[in-house]
């Protein structure tokens, strides 16, 4: 994780706590529905979400039960390193998607959907999501926090952990499933990391 | 950046290759709000909302009558919004007739809960619409119009915009089912909660 960019003061701007509130909720709402259109087709992504959805898919446990779970090591690793306030918030935003996921399917599944523009769209909403979770100063927990720690104590680029992470997962994705489940899987991951690349930008987006 | 960031340096400008992702964003990001508004059989305000009830009551398809509606309003845009803006537009409405033909046969829907799948088009249409400001385009029509009536009569342009919804909803109310025109009307209100408050020029300076 870059540092971040420094915006003079007189510049600044903050979130009130309303804003944040609808910051939020937009961002899981849109972020949850993403990964139901990529559960609902069967693939998965890359980071914790994605750990979660093969754990998922391997176990027949819900997503939201395992991604809830798997996150529980890392508060206290960002407790330390990141703080309060960003912790209990990303708590928070973990729990807020673990619940939507598992139970907005009650009203909302598919009969037709076409493997490309379904994961077109998991990498649309779930990308504008966790930017709006970001720009809020949340976060959806997890492989994050540890890259951090490491990056910390080692040196060791946080950036080049989570790609390591997501080399693994993909390659332990390409024996459990078939090869086309892992093609569209990384292009939906693509996309994700496209909206991501092009729009976190703290010199365009300035509000904390 | 670096730390000596002035003012000049706030107003930061968008790359083509910036606008093309911007502009994919919203029409995919609207894409598929229309395709959750017309599986709950709801409408919405504005140009797009005119096209809904028109596709709705003649059977056309909403992507044609989009596109048809929206054409007389590129030559009032052009006048009093610049070329860059209009041909955004253009290809910004273009993209979603066609999206929204793609869109409607292979994302199909078994069970979509109409107050759920309410909010969610408020959501993302509210999302893409702001991408598509973010950029310097829109989803053509009636806000230009609004803005012509402005300079020509006066007439303040939100009041045209919101004249133009409550005659769309008047007729909506007549032509939709109760409870379908109460669901319109929540997520007309959450797409423009989200608006409302994420559009600001303070927060999301480059244009």
């Amino acid at each position: 994780m870059p540092a971040p960019m420094p915006i003079p003061t007189e510049y600044r701007q903050s979130h009130t706590p309303l804003e944040d509130a609808q910051g939020f909720a937009i961002a899981l709402l849109t972020a949850a529905t993403g990964i139901i259109f990529l559960s609902s087709l069967g693939f998965i992504t890359g980071q914790t979400a994605g750990l979660a959805l093969i754990i998922a898919y391997v176990t027949g446990w819900s997503f939201g039960t395992v991604f809830f779970l798997i996150n529980l090591p890392f508060y206290a690793f960002a407790w330390k390193r990141l703080g309060a306030e960003f912790t209990l918030k990303s708590f928070f935003c973990v729990t807020a998607l673990s619940l939507l996921v598992d139970y907005l399917p009650i009203g909302l599944q598919f009969e037709t959907l076409n493997p490309i523009l379904g994961t077109t769209i998991f990498g649309v909403l779930t990308g504008y999501g966790l930017l709006g979770v970001f720009r809020h100063k949340g976060s959806l927990g997890g492989l994050g926090v540890i890259a951090l720690m490491i990056q910390d104590r080692t040196g060791f680029r946080a950036g080049y952990v989570q790609l390591i992470v997501d080399a693994v997962l993909f390659t332990v994705a390409f024996f459990l499933f078939d090869t086309r489940t892992v093609a569209f899987s990384l292009y939906g991951a693509l996309i994700l990391n496209g909206v991501i690349a092009f729009n976190h930008r703290r010199d365009v987006y300035i509000a904390d | 950046m670096s730390k000596t960031q002035t003012k000049d340096s706030q107003s930061q400008g968008h790359s083509p290759l910036a606008d093309a992702q911007g502009l994919l964003f919203g029409t995919s990001m609207c894409g598929l709000g229309i395709v959750i508004l017309t599986h709950l059989g709801l409408v919405t305000g504005q140009t797009a909302g005119l096209a809904v009830l028109l596709s709705y009551v003649t059977g056309w398809s909403f992507g044609l009558v989009f596109f048809l509606v929206n054409l007389p309003f590129y030559w009032l845009g052009y006048a009093r919004m610049g070329l860059r803006f209009t041909i955004k537009t253009f290809i910004a409405v273009a993209m979603l007739s066609m999206l929204s033909k793609f869109l409607g046969t292979q994302v199909v829907f078994s069970e979509l809960t109409p107050w759920v799948g309410a909010i969610i088009f408020g959501f993302v249409t509210g999302a893409g619409l702001l991408a598509l400001f973010r950029h310097g385009a829109s989803l053509g029509g009636i806000g230009i119009l609004g803005l012509y009536l402005q300079e020509k009569t006066g007439f303040r342009a939100g009041w045209t915009q919101l004249s133009f919804d409550a005659c769309l909803f008047a007729v909506a109310f007549f032509v939709l089912p109760g409870s379908a025109f109460i669901w319109s009307l929540l997520g007309a209100v959450v797409v423009n909660f989200v608006i409302a408050i994420n559009h600001r020029k303070d927060w999301y300076v480059a244009t």
